[in-house]
């Protein structure tokens, strides 16, 4: 691979070449400087008795900082900045990999933003899990409350999970653990962009180590406060993450299409308690005015069967408002298809799939509430998404057969 | 009198029937013009088809590129280069056949005259009546996407609204280019894109009378201390995190 060094040059004088014993390179991507304290001390903490090299962005370390002594700092200029900082970025893949070279480091830790909130014990168990074992990529797997990271439980997860047969609950986890020769193979692809001037374009680790034949596995990280978009618009944010998402699924169609393994059953706990009532009224009005308003549009893209199931959701009353997960699970897959087929215009496609989403929503939260355990419904959702599998695969052969 | 009259009218209908025959032979080349063209265009693009299949022109285009090129099996390369070639084709025969039409009469012909303009014209027309269209049926769906995301409850009549003010400055650009109308195109294009602006002006106004209450009822409860035993945790969809 083809590469531009990042300049490391005024702190490596210090410490020319990898001394032994120093094998794991962490990058802190967007750590502010007021927070860049504190993720050293949980990272020392972590450490007591092992060396490791920490890259942080040259603006994060303007200010003169005593690092911990089990810490060798490497302030870098990136070879390519990153405009995003709430998700990891292919800017950020191909910075690690860089730097990863240049300090023969045999494994690295992507920490995305807040990570001054992780736990010293979560720091250590993902570093155990990728220095300690053959595995090539170890996900994040974050405990969230029932009314976070909806994306991912909605589409991302059961997605990722059916179309790739992997396990990881979070697809696009903002902390990682790499082996050197992950790093090498997100660094390529994230050079495919990054060459193109796309430094914010969102790679998707576990499909790239799924297709590779790389071992993927998750690490439990409990507590950490997750960045959010610093844009409030969820049309865009939905826009910008699904794009990104179908896009690699085309790309990855021949490897998919082969795959049959079904991931086996998570044991869910029982939830302690009901979760809060949240109010879903703007979610259900957003979905009736959709359905009243753009059922023209997804007539273009959905099957006549998935449409009479939404009119059954658009007369259902408030309280026993539920979206069949099936039914969720074939209007994603024909969403994926009509944005590969450009059946119509894909920013038009993936704001008609808002409301949609939103309808989910509102009946995932009125599940919850019922008293069902949020991870048994998304555990739920995520196996009708791999028993209709053989319908994308058929959709995605024989598009014409199946037309709506 | 009446030998007069039949004179008149033998003499007329001589003068239309000559003018017929003279104006058949410029048609006639133009129509086959078009027509052999469209066959070449059409053989053209069969046979470029098969070729570029023939050398996996996709594959390796999709290879070589930097970036991964997302064509849609129904839009890939070949198919755009076969139907540019068509079209080339058929835009070719056109202008060879208006060539021909304005050729087939004398530079002084009163009917060369009319109708060379409106034949080259309508070319253009016919490309800006099509562009508009789409234009149209292009805004109509995002006003109406976003402003159903947005939850404007006249989300439809907004996008009816975008997509009529499109077709009519379409329509007008269209008469104008055929010098059709004059100026009463001009008058009754102002009156009506005036209107339909009006229309949706105050449809906006009224409609977001709501929002405009409610922003303003927001403003001042923000200055108004909030009461501490009135608090009530927030349960909107505000609260919920997405990412």
């Amino acid at each position: 691979m083809a590469s531009s060094s990042t300049n490391t040059a005024a702190v490596t004088q210090d410490h020319p070449g990898s001394p032994s014993g120093i094998n794991l390179l962490f990058h802190l991507s967007a750590v502010s400087p007021e927070a860049l304290e504190i993720t050293l001390a949980n990272l020392a903490a972590a450490f007591p008795d092992q060396t490791a090299f920490v890259a942080i962005p040259e603006i994060a370390s303007s200010n003169p900082i005593q690092a911990p002594e089990n810490l060798r700092l490497l302030p870098y200029t990136p070879a390519a900045p990153s405009p995003t900082s709430w998700v990891l970025t292919a800017a950020d893949y191909l910075n690690t990999y860089k730097l990863a070279q240049e300090h023969n480091a045999s494994a690295c830790l992507l920490l995305s933003a807040d990570s001054h909130t992780m736990q010293p014990e979560s720091i250590r168990k993902l570093a155990d899990a990728t220095l300690n074992s053959s595995t090539d990529l170890i996900v994040s797997h974050y405990h969230l409350g029932a009314r976070e990271g909806l994306v991912n439980s909605a589409i991302l997860y059961p997605v990722t999970r059916a179309l790739f047969g992997t396990k990881p609950r979070f697809p696009l986890a903002i902390d990682l653990g790499i082996s050197l020769r992950m790093a090498e193979r997100l660094a390529t692809a994230a050079q495919r962009f990054t060459a193109a001037n796309q430094n914010d374009a969102l790679l998707w680790p576990v499909a790239e180590a799924s297709v590779a034949g790389f071992t993927v596995a998750e690490a439990d990280v409990p507590a950490r406060q997750i960045p959010q978009p610093t844009a409030a618009d969820l049309n865009a944010l939905l826009s910008q993450i699904l794009s990104s998402f179908f896009t690699d699924i085309d790309t990855r169609a021949s490897v998919w299409q082969r795959i049959r393994s079904v991931v086996p059953a998570r044991t869910i706990a029982p939830s302690p308690e009901p979760a809060e009532q949240i109010d879903i009224t703007p979610m259900l009005e957003s979905f009736h005015l959709a359905y009243s308003n753009l059922h023209e549009i997804w007539a273009l893209v959905l099957p006549p069967h998935t449409l009479l199931g939404l009119k059954r959701l658009s007369v259902m009353p408030p309280e026993a408002f539920r979206m069949a997960d099936n039914l969720w699970a074939r209007t994603v897959y024909d969403f994926i298809l009509a944005y590969r087929l450009r059946t119509i215009n894909r920013g038009h496609l993936l704001g008609a799939l808002t409301p949609l989403y939103l309808a989910w929503v509102a009946s995932h939260l009125m599940l919850i509430q019922s008293g069902v355990p949020p991870e048994r419904h998304i555990e739920e959702v995520a196996q009708a998404f791999e028993t209709d599998k053989p319908y994308l695969v058929s959709r995605w052969r024989w598009p014409d057969r199946f037309n709506p | 009198m009446w030998q007069q009259v039949e004179l008149a009218l033998s003499q007329s209908a001589h003068r239309a029937l000559v003018t017929l025959a003279n104006f058949l032979p410029g048609l006639l080349a133009l129509l086959l013009a078009v027509l052999i063209l469209t066959v070449i265009g059409a053989l053209l693009a069969a046979l470029l088809k098969r070729l570029l299949t023939a050398i996996r022109f996709d594959e390796r285009l999709s290879k070589n590129s930097l970036v991964p090129l997302d064509w849609a099996p129904s839009h890939g390369p070949t198919l755009l280069v076969t139907r540019a070639v068509f079209w080339a084709n058929v835009v070719l025969g056109f202008l060879i056949g208006i060539s021909a039409f304005d050729a087939a009469y004398a530079g002084n012909s009163q009917m060369s005259f009319f109708l060379l303009p409106y034949l080259t014209h309508s070319v253009g027309a016919i490309l800006l009546f099509i562009a508009g269209t789409l234009l149209a049926r292009f805004l109509a769906r995002t006003v109406l996407i976003e402003a159903v995301n947005a939850r404007l409850q006249y989300a439809r009549f907004l996008s009816v609204g975008v997509k009529w003010l499109v077709l009519v400055l379409t329509a007008a650009t269209v008469l104008d280019h055929l010098e059709i109308g004059g100026t009463v195109v001009d008058l009754a294009f102002g009156i009506l894109f005036g209107g339909i602006v009006l229309t949706l002006s105050l449809a906006i106004g009224l409609g977001s009378r709501d929002i405009v209450s409610r922003s303003l009822e927001k403003n001042v409860d923000d200055v108004i201390p909030p009461d501490p035993s009135a608090y009530k945790p927030p349960t909107t969809s505000e609260t919920l995190r997405h990412f």
